[in-house]
């Protein structure tokens, strides 16, 4: 039972807020993923909890107990360090004998231990070559192997799989999937790349500047992102936003796109919502993930007319941009549904997975419709 | 390997080749010359034109480690007859080997200066570079107050010419009993190489990455422990190369060594010429001894070829 908490923490390099005011909890077996651009901070959290950077302030739980000033070598957590870390003057299997030797296990078992989780990662055969002479692939996969012969409290996986080429990318994160399901131990993946974090997460924390930005299940993040930070860096291609002005109309709801001439209908339920959290006049961003946005070849009612730009074909779907008043948005059609650039389209909006956000503080008004 | 060549390259390359034959040539020349004059026989060692092919012979060695004395009339045939085979090199010579009463071989101080050299350079060595080494390590991972003014006055101890300090050191040396001992030239030579072996050493252990030691201290081992397991192995190229420079600075000082010893620790470099002024010159004696004397470097430096050669761009190329 690994449990690991963070209460308020803090850190500065300098005079930089590196970890601002960070609170979470990782429960046991759970995985959990921090996604955030470079320099935000993640590397430096994740070293925190393994004692590796102090903190400021604040406090670390593992397990319940508070370790924010026991050393590295008594937390008993393992580390997969961003690039590899494998000593270069060690063989294979010492790289994986290495964590064991520390607490001085019998040589049968170091033998043992080395030779099953080697057979798991499937890297049995590369026991006595160097590091020098491994792929990538190898390389991280050894990596993994000498954090998982020591059957740590919790992992902390920094980037592992980061300098990958994007086919072993796909590889191996089904990989790290399978582990983390057959051995279930608390996980904590740093990674910036949100596909990733996605697919092997039980749930994202968004991060950024220093600042937890979300905590959640991929689906959640990605369907209710809480600011204009997480609703942008999460989803590829990233969310559509516009600034936008409400106004009444007809007995519905009117956003108009800055800059446009017509609006796109709503429900005039949006009113009471948006009041609700504050004047309707001030200055508001549309967030529409393309998949919500629906083009059709023929004027249809409450659509809004423009003309196609540019098409990506992307095998299974298209990616069509075009122009509304000042924004430009993308839609995700089927494959070929526009002919081509020119082609006059009409568009709409799937109301209930609109966002508006606050363009000062950048917060979700939280619409449901 | 073999990389495609156009003509232009491969006429570079062999102006290149034909320059390096050249340079070695010219650095070659004296070695082979006091190589060949170590074993002349001694009249041949003078000669003008130079003598360039010769029978060898061992009796500039003999010579090198007996005590001799002039013979002032041949020796009898009885005598002669009787000597081992080294003793009539001498014979040959015009000169006779000094025995005791007892008729032991009484030994040159060459010997007992070669020996002197050993243990002050092996041993000046071995504390520079422990030192160098885990002063830079203390350097390159921890925040050290005023780091670089640090290592400024590190480098700066090497900024004045040692010789400018030769008398007041050999007046501190006097009064607290340190000249003319094994000690007194160790503390000398590690301090000359301390500052050059951290400044060296750190640049060695800047290149190794930190997460090898933060991934040993999240296994469970100590600081120390990671440093021992992990740093020093990963290091082994820096403390060769260093070593190597450190033990030929210590090995071939000069200035010092003649001030600050005379008979009990004195070491090769102030003896070896001492030897001319004694009697008449026998340049194939001191040819003798500075052949001796350049072995202990060539075959350390030849044993840590592998690591001195990674070591120089280790330590150079930058990413
Ligand atoms: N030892 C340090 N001293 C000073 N600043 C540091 C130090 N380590 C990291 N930083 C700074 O702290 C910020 C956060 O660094 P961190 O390594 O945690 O980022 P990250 O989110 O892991 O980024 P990346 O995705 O590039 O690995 C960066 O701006 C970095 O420059
Ligand atoms: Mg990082």
């Amino acid at each position: 039972m690994t449990q690991i908490a963070l209460h308020n923490i803090n850190k500065h390099f300098g005079a930089f807020h590196v970890i601002n005011n960070v609170s979470l909890t990782v429960e046991d077996t759970e995985f959990v993923v921090f996604l955030g651009q470079s320099g935000c901070g993640k590397t430096t959290t994740l070293r925190a909890i393994a004692g590796l950077e102090t903190i400021d302030s604040g406090e670390i739980l593992i397990g319940g107990k508070p370790v924010q000033d026991t050393r590295v070598e008594e937390r008993d957590v393992a580390f997969v360090f961003q690039n590899f870390a494998l000593y270069p003057h060690l063989t294979v299997f010492e790289n994986m004998a290495f964590p064991l030797r520390a607490v001085r296990t019998p040589k049968a078992q170091v033998e043992t231990t080395v030779r099953r989780v080697a057979d798991v990662l499937q890297i049995g055969g590369l026991l006595n070559r160097r590091p020098s002479a491994l792929s990538g692939g190898d390389l991280q996969r050894v990596a993994i192997g000498r954090a998982l012969v020591r059957n740590p409290k919790a992992m902390l996986m920094d980037e592992p799989i980061g300098s990958l080429d994007a086919k072993l990318r796909e590889e191996m994160r089904v990989e790290l999937k399978r582990l983390h399901v057959e051995q279930g131990s608390t996980t904590i993946y740093v990674t910036h790349d949100q596909i990733e974090a996605m697919a092997l997460a039980d749930r994202i924390v968004v991060m950024h500047a220093g600042v937890l930005q979300q905590v959640g299940a991929p689906e959640d993040v990605y369907a209710n992102p809480v600011n204009l930070f997480v609703a942008q860096f999460v989803g590829s291609p990233v969310m559509n936003v516009a600034d936008v002005t409400l106004a009444e109309d007809a007995g519905g709801a009117r956003v108009t796109v800055a800059g446009a001439t017509q609006g796109f209908a709503f429900p005039s339920a949006l009113l009471g919502q948006v009041a609700a959290t504050g004047p309707a006049n001030r200055p508001l961003t549309l967030g529409v993930r393309p998949e919500a946005v629906r083009l059709t070849l023929q004027p249809a009612p409450g659509a809004v007319a423009t003309e196609a730009h540019i098409i990506e074909p992307l095998g299974s779907h298209d990616i069509v941009d075009f122009r509304i008043g000042d924004a430009t948005l993308r839609a995700r059609t089927k494959a070929g549904f526009v002919p081509g650039p020119g082609v006059p389209v009409w568009v709409t909006l799937d109301h209930s997975r609109a966002h508006l956000f606050d363009t000062a503080t950048g917060q979700t008004l939280g619409i449901r419709l | 390997m073999a990389a495609v060549r156009t003509r232009g390259e491969v006429i570079r390359h062999r102006l290149s080749v034909t320059a390096v034959l050249v340079i070695l040539l010219i650095t070659l020349a004296p070695i082979f010359w006091i190589t060949a004059t170590a074993f002349k026989p001694r009249n041949l060692a003078t000669t003008m034109p130079p003598t360039v092919f010769f029978e060898p012979e061992i009796s500039p060695f003999v010579k090198l480690f007996t005590k001799r004395s002039q013979l002032r009339e041949p020796p009898t045939e009885e005598v002669y007859n009787a000597a081992p085979w080294w003793e009539k090199t001498v014979f040959d010579g015009g000169e006779k080997v000094v025995r005791s009463g007892r008729g032991e071989v009484q030994p040159s101080g060459y010997p007992s200066r070669f020996l002197n050299s050993l243990i002050v350079a092996i041993t000046s060595t071995v504390l520079a570079v422990s030192m160098g080494t885990i002063t830079a390590y203390g350097f390159s991972r921890f925040k050290v107050k005023g780091e670089d003014d640090w290592l400024f006055f590190i480098l700066s101890t090497r900024m004045l010419p040692p010789v400018v300090v030769a008398i007041p050191m050999f007046l501190m040396y006097r009064a607290v009993g340190l000249n003319d001992t094994h000690l007194g030239l160790i503390i000398l030579y590690t301090a000359f190489n301390l500052s050059f072996s951290v400044w060296l050493m750190k640049g060695f252990i800047d290149e190794i990455p930190k997460e090898y030691e933060d991934a040993a201290l999240v296994d469970g081992y100590t600081r120390m422990q990671a440093f021992f397991k992990i740093v020093l192995p990963e290091a082994a190229t820096g403390i060769a190369a260093t070593a190597v420079f450190c033990f030929i600075t210590a090995w071939n000082e000069y200035a010092f060594a003649l001030i600050m010893t005379n008979r009990r620790a004195q070491t090769a470099p102030p003896f070896i010429p001492s030897q001319v002024g004694s009697g008449l010159p026998d340049w194939t004696v001191i040819a003798a001894g500075t052949f001796l004397f350049l072995l202990p470097v060539a075959i350390f430096t030849f044993l840590l070829r592998n690591h001195l050669l990674r070591g120089m761009s280790f330590g150079a190329i930058r990413k």
